[in-house]
């Protein structure tokens, strides 16, 4: 896990101060694992950039609160500022689908633009508090207090549950909205609670792990699990794993190497995403015949090509030569 | 004959606008009506005003089934989604809320694994979908529709970049599963010469004669408009409907 024995005993020596930010980006990256698998199904990857900006501007908003309006810092805290902008962000994107009739991803570009430049500006009117917007965007090495935890596994913990139980309509909507719907299940109601999901994860775990590791988060482990796994619910599990465990390693890692907290987590995330895509194609390229089910012949439904002195079979733009066990990949066919 | 799906001087089209006239037609159980047309003539607008998924311009679908299989077609499925077979049959098993029951797809079972027999797939249900060939594809597609055991089974293209062979292999299924299940079918395909051997009925739609035909197929394959763009195209013989599945052969 580190460089050293003597670097993994000394964090461990340190628990005590780890305890917090470390379970807390454990939880964050299991839950927004979770959650992300349907934002890359649904390729709304941008969605959860544009929440965790609108989180950002949300705290930004709430420090410029109480600094230039003497605004208590009960009702201008940082976590209501960062949950209400990330609410506001998702009904604008929920409304840009349905009554706006504009393009969801122009929408939001929109969200995101105006979190990312309102943070910035408003970071120029609060000073003292410059430090704590960068915070805010890169993550925290050791800020999380025991609060912060309970209230990530709170929402964890609530979610985490939710889903579950409504996993298999989730699953549905999210890759045959046309087909959930004339089966008669509550499509919009569904794609209503995903948002609504993703904006209360993604407002309270940017609130107290930055934006940049939970748009990490929310993105890479659910690319590396749609990549292995067999189905949509493998891929859920497997994506709050490989979550769970970039959180907690790139904590880890950058204790180990004084990186920044945010950065080192989100390089572990990008770095099982290549490592699995790699084994992937390495395991498709040496192995084709163990990672190929279908038994190509006459009738098959694919397109028989002469290859040669045999015949292949078009499969996915590459020749395929069926053998009595195994088929081999003869690449693709030249062009024409 | 049980009527599954009627219309009433139906219009269909986008907000206000009518691409089509109004019609009237009914599907029965055991008929198969052939929705025909050129690209682009509102064949989709009106399959998903069917389906409940876009509100009606005008006049109204009078009866509508309790529960409709349908079968997009394959492109609109996308292939980076990870599925076993046995996942998307267990999904056409969804109805309303019933997602939120933890036991519902283990009540379903029997339903999912007859579904998955009659489309002669029982095999393959641990394979990855993507690694099926088309004609595979499209009978998990056929078995999700069905293990709803729906009254009505509407299909979109479904044989759309097959070869011949799987393109026959499909329409006789569609014949044995008429029969056996007493379904009503709504099929849109562009393949006039097996749509004429394989439908009863057929709803010739055209946007730009602004001409919809509904009625026996031999009937409408005679009506001007449709020999106006198709000539002779839709040739009627008898269906060659089988109970074993098979059916008869033919030359195209």
């Amino acid at each position: 896990m580190t460089d050293s024995p003597s670097t993994w005993s000394a964090f461990l020596a340190g628990w005590e101060l780890f305890r917090e930010p470390t379970l807390a980006a454990t939880l964050a990256g299991g839950l927004l694992g979770l959650l992300g698998v349907y934002v890359v199904l649904r390729r709304m990857v941008f969605l959860a950039a544009a929440l965790s900006q609108s989180a950002g501007l949300g705290v930004a908003a709430a420090w410029f609160a109480q600094v230039q309006w003497g605004v208590a810092a009960t009702w201008a805290s940082p976590t209501v500022g960062a949950t209400l902008a990330s609410l506001a962000a998702a009904g604008a994107m929920m409304a840009g689908r349905t009554t706006l009739a504009t393009r969801r991803d122009g929408v939001l570009g929109w969200v995101y633009l105006v979190g990312a430049a309102g943070t910035l500006a408003l970071g120029t009117r609060i000073v003292q508090e410059v430090q704590d917007i960068e915070t805010i965007l890169f993550g925290s090495a050791v800020a999380v207090l025991p609060e912060d935890l309970a209230r990530i596994a709170e929402v964890a913990l609530g979610l985490g549950l939710l889903h579950l139980w409504l996993h298999r309509g989730f699953i549905q909507v999210a890759i045959d909205a046309d087909g959930a719907r004339v089966r008669g299940l509550p499509a919009r109601l569904l794609e209503a609670l995903l948002i609504l999901s993703l904006a209360l994860a993604v407002s309270v775990c940017t609130r107290i792990l930055g934006a940049l590791p939970v748009f990490a988060f929310t993105v890479l482990p659910a690319m590396a699990a749609l990549a292995v796994a067999p189905n949509v619910a493998w891929a859920l599990v497997l994506a709050a794993v490989l979550g769970s465990a970039s959180g907690f390693a790139g904590y880890v890692l950058a204790f180990a190497w004084q990186l920044p907290v945010g950065a080192s987590q989100t390089l572990v995330a990008a770095l099982a995403v290549a490592l699995v895509f790699a084994g992937r194609w390495s395991w498709r390229r040496l192995l084709p015949g163990r990672a190929h089910a279908h038994s190509h012949g006459p009738g098959c439904g694919h397109l028989a090509v002469v290859h040669g002195d045999h015949v292949d079979y078009l499969h996915a733009g590459h020749r395929h030569h069926q053998h009595p066990d195994h088929v081999t990949d003869h690449g693709p066919p030249p062009k024409t | 004959m049980t009527v599954l799906l009627a219309t009433r001087q139906l219009e269909v089209g986008h907000g206000r606008a009518a691409l089509l006239p109004p019609f009237d037609f009914a599907v029965e159980a055991r008929t198969c009506w052939a929705v025909v047309g050129p690209n682009g003539s509102g064949k989709s607008t009106l399959l998903r005003t069917l389906l409940g998924l876009q509100a009606t311009v005008g006049g109204s679908i009078v009866h509508r089934p309790q529960t409709i299989g349908y079968v997009p077609q394959r492109s609109e499925l996308d292939p980076s989604v990870p599925a076993r077979v046995l996942d998307l049959v267990r999904a056409g098993a969804e109805r309303g809320w019933r997602f939120a029951d933890p036991f519902w797809q283990r009540r379903m079972q029997g339903q999912v694994e007859r579904a998955m027999r009659d489309t002669e797939i029982a095999g393959l249900a641990r394979e990855p979908f993507q690694n099926l060939s088309e004609g595979q594809k499209q009978r998990v597609l056929m078995a999700q529709a069905l293990a709803g055991d729906p009254q009505l089974l509407v299909l979109d293209e479904p044989t759309s970049a097959m070869d011949l062979h799987a393109e026959r292999g499909i329409f006789r299924l569609l014949d044995t599963l008429r029969e056996r299940r007493s379904l009503g079918i709504l099929v849109v395909s562009h393949h006039l010469t097996l749509l004429g051997r394989h439908a009863s009925h057929a709803l010739f739609v055209d946007k730009d004669q602004f001409a919809v035909l509904t009625g026996p197929v031999a009937a409408v394959a005679r009506a001007p408009a449709f020999v106006e763009r198709y000539g002779l195209a839709m040739q009627v013989l008898p269906a060659p409907v089988a109970a074993d599945g098979h059916g008869a052969t033919y030359d195209r």
